[in-house]
């Protein structure tokens, strides 16, 4: 191989994976804003993903509605699925003890009822496309090219990314989310609603996902099974320590990348075991995640 | 102002209070004192609605409040600063006086109140992009002194400010605490070190095992014997 061609894979490689990684961006943000406010990771994560992209198809496809109503509507149905979801179930759970063990159960019995509900509505039973806004024009940067649907991604991940972060950190809701991630005893104390708080968490990550879902879908084949791809927010949620959500970004671009690289340089059978290789790298060379601090010693 | 009518509370099985009754008449320093495990920090979270009760009343201003949410505590002006260093460790020092203010609407007023509660805390000041977490443990002290003064409290809830700190800064906080209530301020203060406290308060509670086992002004029961004998070591 000679080094105009890595030199092009290189680029090629960073592009591409730049699209994919601020995707797995945006579930790893998704992810991370729940296991720091709840103490549980979301293992329905992937099926709200999916049961999102359905939402979108289904307003779109069955019901012709345009995209400018889509949008907005998918993203609302899934702020207010989440919201509920942690507002009738976890809200129960929270009250007993083993609190932890009981919120992954039921986010695993939540993962199988979506994944069920697709399958047995007629809308997933059969591998189906979603509709792209963006041409299939390609534009060339440097030496890589990318389709305008692959810019229109980014764009756009990196937009929402940027407005979630200056909300998180910049008003008051915000400031009262990450006070409860930090230590929820004083931020009742300060007169913080923490039923409310997390709601809003709950309701935000279902938002952020259904976001992924839908920068996603059209750029990939529609089934139930297409939760899957949350595995690699994990992974980027991972990478960047679990607990930082700058690190769950640069967790998402690293692995994106990382597939990218592989693909073009090894295999394209070789993509899937990218990922894990990237996480057993970090994780040794930084037991704590990229951006995760110190190993947390947690108090009983 | 603030009363506990016969009020019982406990964690699951344990019965931590059982039939307390206190009274904060408004611009007075109580103090509620006893030993380790005996129930104090427990009754303040039952004021703060963080503990619920099992039977009793309590009464704010003339309304009965046991009922409410914790924020609505902190609405009407009940701010507690919890024992151990409860501060927001990752947010700067700024943030965690603004989140103080979490209820209020009023910008302005609460710009200037950063001000107010740096004046008696100035160490504060000179600390404030800086992260909580990094603080002294004196300084996390002040801060959640100054947090919970940022929620404009009529009635503050303060649990052992003593605890860890060195003599001299002891007497610092102390003097601070005397000049809020001079200033107007309602203080329930919780303590084990019961000198310092009948020292500042008007008027002491004493809590064994859940239940109120001695109360009277407080320059009385620095005389009374028992007490003496059990809380002065005298
Ligand atoms: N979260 C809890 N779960 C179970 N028991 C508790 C809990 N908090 C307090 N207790 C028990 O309730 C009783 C009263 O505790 P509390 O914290 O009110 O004591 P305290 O007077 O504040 O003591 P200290 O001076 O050590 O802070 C103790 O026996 C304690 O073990
Ligand atoms: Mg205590």
């Amino acid at each position: 191989m000679d080094w105009q061609l890595i030199w092009l894979f290189l680029q090629q490689g960073v592009a591409s994976g730049l699209v994919t990684g601020s995707i797995y961006a945006l579930l790893a943000v998704a992810i991370v804003i729940i296991f720091k406010t709840t103490d549980a990771p979301n293992f329905a994560a992937g099926e709200l993903f999916m049961a999102a992209a359905y939402v979108a198809l289904y307003l779109l496809v069955f019901l012709a509605l345009p995209f400018i109503a889509v949008v907005p509507l998918s993203l609302g149905v899934a702020f207010i699925a989440a919201a509920l979801f942690y507002r009738i179930v976890l809200q129960k759970i929270g009250s007993s003890a083993a609190v932890t063990v009981n919120v992954v159960i039921a986010t695993l019995g939540l993962s199988f009822v979506l994944k069920g509900a697709v399958r047995k509505t007629g809308v997933g039973d059969v591998p189906r496309s979603f509709p792209s806004i963006f041409g299939n024009d390609t534009i060339t940067i440097g030496q890589a090219v990318l389709t305008l649907q692959d810019i229109g991604i980014l764009a756009l991940a990196v937009v929402s990314m940027t407005i979630f972060f200056l909300f998180f950190n910049f008003t008051r809701t915000g400031r009262a989310m990450r006070a409860v991630g930090m230590n929820p005893k004083a931020a009742v104390l300060v007169g913080i609603n923490l039923r409310r708080t997390r709601m809003l968490i709950w309701g935000l990550s279902g938002l952020l996902s259904s976001l992924a879902a839908l920068l996603i879908a059209p750029k990939i084949l529609m089934t139930a099974d297409m939760g899957s791809v949350v595995i690699l927010g994990f992974a980027a949620a991972i990478i960047g320590g679990f607990t930082s959500l700058p690190g769950a970004v640069l967790g998402g671009l690293i692995i994106g990348i990382a597939e990218n690289l592989v693909g073009l340089f090894i295999s394209s059978r070789a993509i899937s075991v990218a990922p894990f290789v990237a996480i057993m790298l970090v994780l040794v060379l930084r037991p704590q995640g990229l951006l995760g601090g110190k190993v947390a010693v947690k108090k009983v | 102002m603030l009363e506990l009518k016969d009020i019982s509370a406990g964690y699951g099985r344990i019965n931590a209070l059982s039939g307390v009754g206190l009274k904060v008449d408004a611009g007075r320093v109580v103090a509620l004192l006893g030993a380790n495990g005996a129930g104090k920090t427990t009754t303040l979270n039952c004021i703060s609605r963080v503990v619920a009760l099992t039977s009793g009343e309590i009464h704010f201003e003339g309304q009965r409040v046991d009922r409410l949410a914790s924020e609505d505590m902190v609405a009407r002006g009940v701010c507690q600063v919890p024992e151990g260093r409860e501060i927001f460790a990752r947010m700067s020092v700024r943030e965690n006086l603004e989140i103080g203010a979490h209820l209020r609407r009023d910008t302005a007023v609460i710009r200037q109140d950063l001000d107010r509660v740096c004046e008696y805390f100035p160490r504060l000041r000179q600390r404030f992009a800086q992260e909580a977490g990094t603080l002294s443990g004196g300084e996390q002290q002040m801060l959640l002194i100054a947090r919970a003064l940022m929620g404009r409290p009529k009635l503050l809830l303060l649990d052992e400010p003593s605890l860890g700190l060195s003599p001299l800064l002891v007497e610092q906080i102390f003097a601070i605490i005397r000049q809020l209530n001079k200033e107007g301020l309602t203080i329930l203060l919780v303590e084990q070190n019961a000198r310092i406290a009948l020292n500042v308060s008007d008027y002491a509670y004493i809590l064994e095992n859940g239940e109120i086992a001695f109360e009277g002004n407080s320059a009385d029961l620095v005389r009374d014997d028992r007490v003496r004998q059990a809380y002065l070591g005298a």
